[in-house]
């Protein structure tokens, strides 16, 4: 199984070379960029956790990936994206979002459902990784 | 232009009998139009002999205040104001015969909020009129002050993309085919494997109402099946279109509630069920955070021809008036009508926030959309992997591209043609991104990405080369580089 | 999804090499020259800068022909006193590592301790770490460097800013240059008591302090760019002032000549505004005398601020 959430799931898993170029991308758009953590990577858990706030003022992309790697030093079980902000009017929302980190097996989703009215069913997607405990997931 | 245009005044102008519009006050080649009023653009193609301004005036007259003959009641009214005024004609550029009009109108002859009094004042009678050969409502100027009348896209590009979790890529669709005759269970399927195979969004076709081979609760409860499936498998948040088009806004009430209670994240409509109908849907989206999505069904009738109807950059103008999230805008490189620059001007009118003259993208005026939401165009027919380069180039990064035949006709089945398109597209965008020529490198592009996904490899083996070369039938009047006082 | 690395960016291995070539491209000629038009005197200073350029344009030509790999370790450290233009090297070397593309972006950051050691306890890593993301891409000017260490207080936070410092001088040195600056003698003992920064620095530059004439010569360019001039008598008064200064403390070459020449333009405005009875003229506005350097506290035996 593989989370395909951001826009590069479907490749082979970025270098930390070709992050630091989509990265640059995005900081050269003026688009501040920030690290995010996860081990509930339910695809309606729109907060992962904070690793640190949005870079505002880095101009070159190796802070970025600098701070990814001391993100993985702690985290480097669980999902890490990337996400780029962009506060231009008509935007100030993401702009750029792609996972650069992700858990060597990935546990998956449990789908459960439940008939209710008719022939309706109330679908539930819970993933695996949640069963435990917060700090035992990945 | 002959004749005298000068208009008649005092007693005079109102004695009973017929008098040329021109001289009733409907051409005032004077006359500075206002901030506040709304100015069309008419390409107008007078049957021989008759005189380019009468015309215009004739189109001013019967689509505002006038009728064939003189009225006395004229005089009850502040009628110099209501009167619609041609105020410039000019011939049109390498067509002999064909005139742009400009006719302003005053804000006070339209109800706010309403495209279908817009409509019936606008394109109501004078289509018909005898003396025109031909009649095209090519631009629209609609002012900051309507515009803030209408809701605008329920949802819009921006919260579309937060509420799916997309951000910095072009959304992936696909209709499911064959249009017609899918049991709801085979249906469903089609669905799940597309989504799963890594689109964002399926979607039923314009005529998947409710017919014989599959009633539409059917549809809904094994599409919603499909699409939580596909959800769970890939921790994605995915779609389908359920359309909700009925035979009346009851019925489509109904099936958008059913929808809702289902958790779809979008329904669909199609252009057909009229104006004041899209509407109600719209402000029902709203209501509901839902997606909404329209197929342009029918809108060829009218918007294909130069010479007669409604340009498709006017009909996006009151989509986004009257607030899809979701349009068909044309693919450029697809099986269907559409010239890159005349293209480019639909999708700038769905997605940017002000749109400057552009008469090489057939944009007229400019345009203030006072933060309206932005519509997501969608990019629907004769499409393939192996055009993402162009596709990008031409339609950008907010759009839905929506191969299907490109996913269902994959020789590997669904899922492969699926995964196919995503590869291709993820990979164009990642080199994009990178700094690279990616419109001229894209075969490359591809080429080195299908090295390593066996899929996209066969997605471009079976349809290289396929390409749909015609002449278009709507370029732009205006080359880049002539542009006209 | 598709396995398998596809998308990295390799480095093409040619033959053959022209250094000539590389080095007109690359722009560096320029930096070069105008060092030696713009700034005075410096020799020394200028050898090294011009060595360090040819070392760095043979590194670029011998990676080309894939002859290395490993990054080139570019951490300098500029000693000198104070006003002898370090900071000014600093920027010109940023350009020059940036032109034959040692830095991708050749900004400078420049900092002191107050910028990089905080107040309490886990204070220090994260302003540490703030300034070395702004500084990656370009360079970090670290004046003042040794203040850094404290050996006095065992529990100072500056010995975090160094560990820190010293991973990324040595895990990071694709993405970013660091040049430690201050006074000669008390760089020296900061090495000596930190080797980790001794073995990471690869270049030291020394810079001498100016000449009198240099200084003079500074002075007269630096009035020239504000459009004032000296008149005879004022050279030189001018040239006594900095025979005198240079003796006294606190003297920091030619930022003290600086700031005397502010003063000097302070006492000339006073002057010719309680002398004007009448029209001025532009020659009068932009000539110093004697008399606005002469009523320095200078010649009275006194010192001047810096």
């Amino acid at each position: 199984m593989r989370v395909t959430q951001g826009a590069f799931s479907f490749l082979p898993d970025l270098t930390d070379q070709q992050i630091h170029t989509q990265v640059q991308y995005c900081i050269d758009n003026d688009w501040a960029v920030s690290l995010e953590y996860t081990d509930d990577p339910h695809p309606r858990n729109t907060y992962w956790e904070m690793w640190g706030h949005p870079m505002f003022d880095n101009p070159d992309a190796a802070a970025v990936v600098y701070e990814l790697n001391e993100c993985r030093k702690i985290h480097g079980g669980k999902y890490i994206r990337i996400m780029a902000f962009d506060s231009t009017a008509g935007w100030e929302s993401v702009r750029l979002s792609f996972i650069a980190n992700r858990p060597k097996t990935e546990k998956g989703f449990r789908l459960s459902r439940e008939e209710i009215r008719g022939r309706s069913v109330r679908y539930s997607i819970t993933p695996y990784s949640t069963d435990l405990p917060e700090g035992e997931r990945y | 232009m002959t004749g005298n245009n000068e208009q008649v005044r005092g007693k005079a102008r109102y004695a009973a009998g017929v008098l040329e519009y021109r001289k009733m006050g409907y051409w005032e080649p004077d006359y500075d139009p206002k901030d506040t009023d709304i100015i069309a653009l008419f390409r107008i193609t007078p049957q021989d002999g008759v005189d380019p301004i009468e015309a215009a005036a004739a189109v001013a007259g019967e689509s505002s205040t006038a009728t064939w003959t003189v009225v006395w009641t004229d005089r009850l009214t502040a009628c110099d104001k209501y009167r619609a005024k041609a105020y410039r004609v000019d011939p049109v550029p390498h067509e002999p015969g064909q005139y742009f009009a400009y006719i302003a109108y005053d804000l006070d002859l339209f109800e706010g909020g309403s495209i279908a009094n817009l409509t019936a004042s606008i394109i109501g009678n004078v289509f018909g009129f005898k003396p025109l050969k031909g009649l095209r409502l090519e631009d629209m100027r609609l002012p900051v002050a309507y515009v803030k009348t209408f809701q605008g896209p329920a949802t819009g590009i921006v919260v579309e993309r937060e509420r799916l979790g997309v951000f910095g890529r072009p959304l992936l669709g696909a209709t499911v085919k064959p249009k017609l005759g899918l049991s709801g269970r085979n249906y469903g399927r089609v669905v799940y494997e597309a989504l799963k195979g890594g689109l964002d969004f399926t979607k039923d076709d314009e005529n998947i109402n409710s017919q014989p081979f599959m009633h539409w609760r059917d549809r809904f409860l094994y599409c919603m099946e499909a699409v939580n499936k596909a959800s769970a498998a890939t921790g994605e948040i995915k779609g389908t279109y359920l359309n909700v088009t009925a035979g009346t806004m009851e019925e489509m009430y109904k099936r958008a509630e059913f929808a809702k209670e289902l958790g779809s994240v979008i329904i669909m409509i199609d252009l057909v069920i009229g104006y004041t109908a899209i509407q109600s849907m719209a402000k029902w989206s709203r209501d509901n955070d839902m997606i909404l999505h329209l197929h342009r069904a029918g809108h060829s009738t009218y918007t294909r021809q130069k010479s007669h109807g409604v340009s498709f950059r006017v009909i996006s103008k009151w989509m986004r008036l009257a607030g899809v999230d979701h349009i068909h805008a044309g693919t450029v490189v697809g099986k269907l009508e559409g010239d890159p620059a005349t293209t480019k001007g639909y999708y700038d009118i769905c997605r940017e926030e002000f749109n400057p003259q552009a008469l090489e993208n057939g944009i007229f005026f400019d345009q203030h959309w006072t933060s309206l939401n932005k519509m997501m165009p969608v990019a629907s027919g004769g499409i393939h992997a192996g055009q993402m380069h162009q596709l990008i180039h031409y339609l950008g990064e907010d759009v839905v591209l929506q191969f299907g035949g490109g996913t269902i006709g994959h020789p590997h089945g669904i899922q492969a043609g699926a995964e196919a398109n995503r590869v291709a597209l993820e990979a164009m965008v990642f080199a994009r991104n990178s700094g690279r020529d990616y419109f001229a490198e894209g075969p490359q592009i591809l080429a080195d990405a299908a090295k390593t996904c066996t899929p996209l490899q066969q997605a471009l083996d079976t349809w290289k080369g396929v390409t749909f070369d015609y002449a278009s039938t709507d370029a732009p009047d205006y080359a880049p580089t002539n542009t006209p006082s | 999804m598709c396995s398998e690395e596809v998308l990295g960016e390799e480095q093409e291995i040619v033959e053959e090499v022209d250094l000539a070539k590389d080095f007109k491209e690359s722009g560096v000629g320029e930096i070069l020259d105008e060092l030696d038009t713009s700034l005075t005197g410096l020799e020394p200073v200028k050898t090294r800068i011009r060595e360090t350029a040819a070392l760095l344009i043979v590194d670029k030509a011998r990676r080309k022909l894939g002859l290395v790999n490993e990054p080139l370790t570019l951490h300098m450290s500029f000693s000198g006193n104070p006003g002898t233009g370090k900071t000014t090297l600093a920027l010109k070397m940023a350009d020059l590592l940036h032109k034959l593309g040692f830095v991708r972006k050749g900004h400078l950051v420049s900092v002191t301790r107050d910028d990089l050691v905080g107040q309490y306890i886990g204070h220090t890593a994260p302003k540490t770490k703030e300034v070395l993301k702004k500084a990656m891409g370009g360079v970090l000017f670290i004046d003042e460097a040794y203040y850094l260490y404290r050996p006095e207080n065992e529990r100072d936070y500056g010995q975090e800013a160094i560990e820190i410092l010293l991973q990324v001088m040595e895990n990071n040195r694709d993405d970013l240059v660091v040049i430690l600056a201050g006074y000669k003698d008390k760089m020296a003992k900061f090495f000596e008591s930190n080797p980790g920064f001794r073995s990471r620095i690869a270049h030291h530059i020394e810079f001498p302090d100016y000449t009198s004439d240099e200084l003079l010569e500074i002075a007269q360019k630096t009035l020239k760019e504000q459009h004032y001039k000296l008149t005879p008598q004022a050279i030189v008064a001018l040239s006594d002032y900095i025979r005198l200064r240079r003796d006294q403390a606190h003297f920091a070459n030619a930022r003290s000549i600086r700031n005397a020449l502010d003063r000097a333009r302070l006492r000339h405005a006073n002057r010719i505004f309680n002398e004007s009875i009448g029209l001025l003229n532009a020659d009068q506005l932009s000539t110093i005398d004697d008399v606005d350097i002469l009523s320095s506290r200078v010649f009275k035996g006194g010192i001047d601020n810096f």
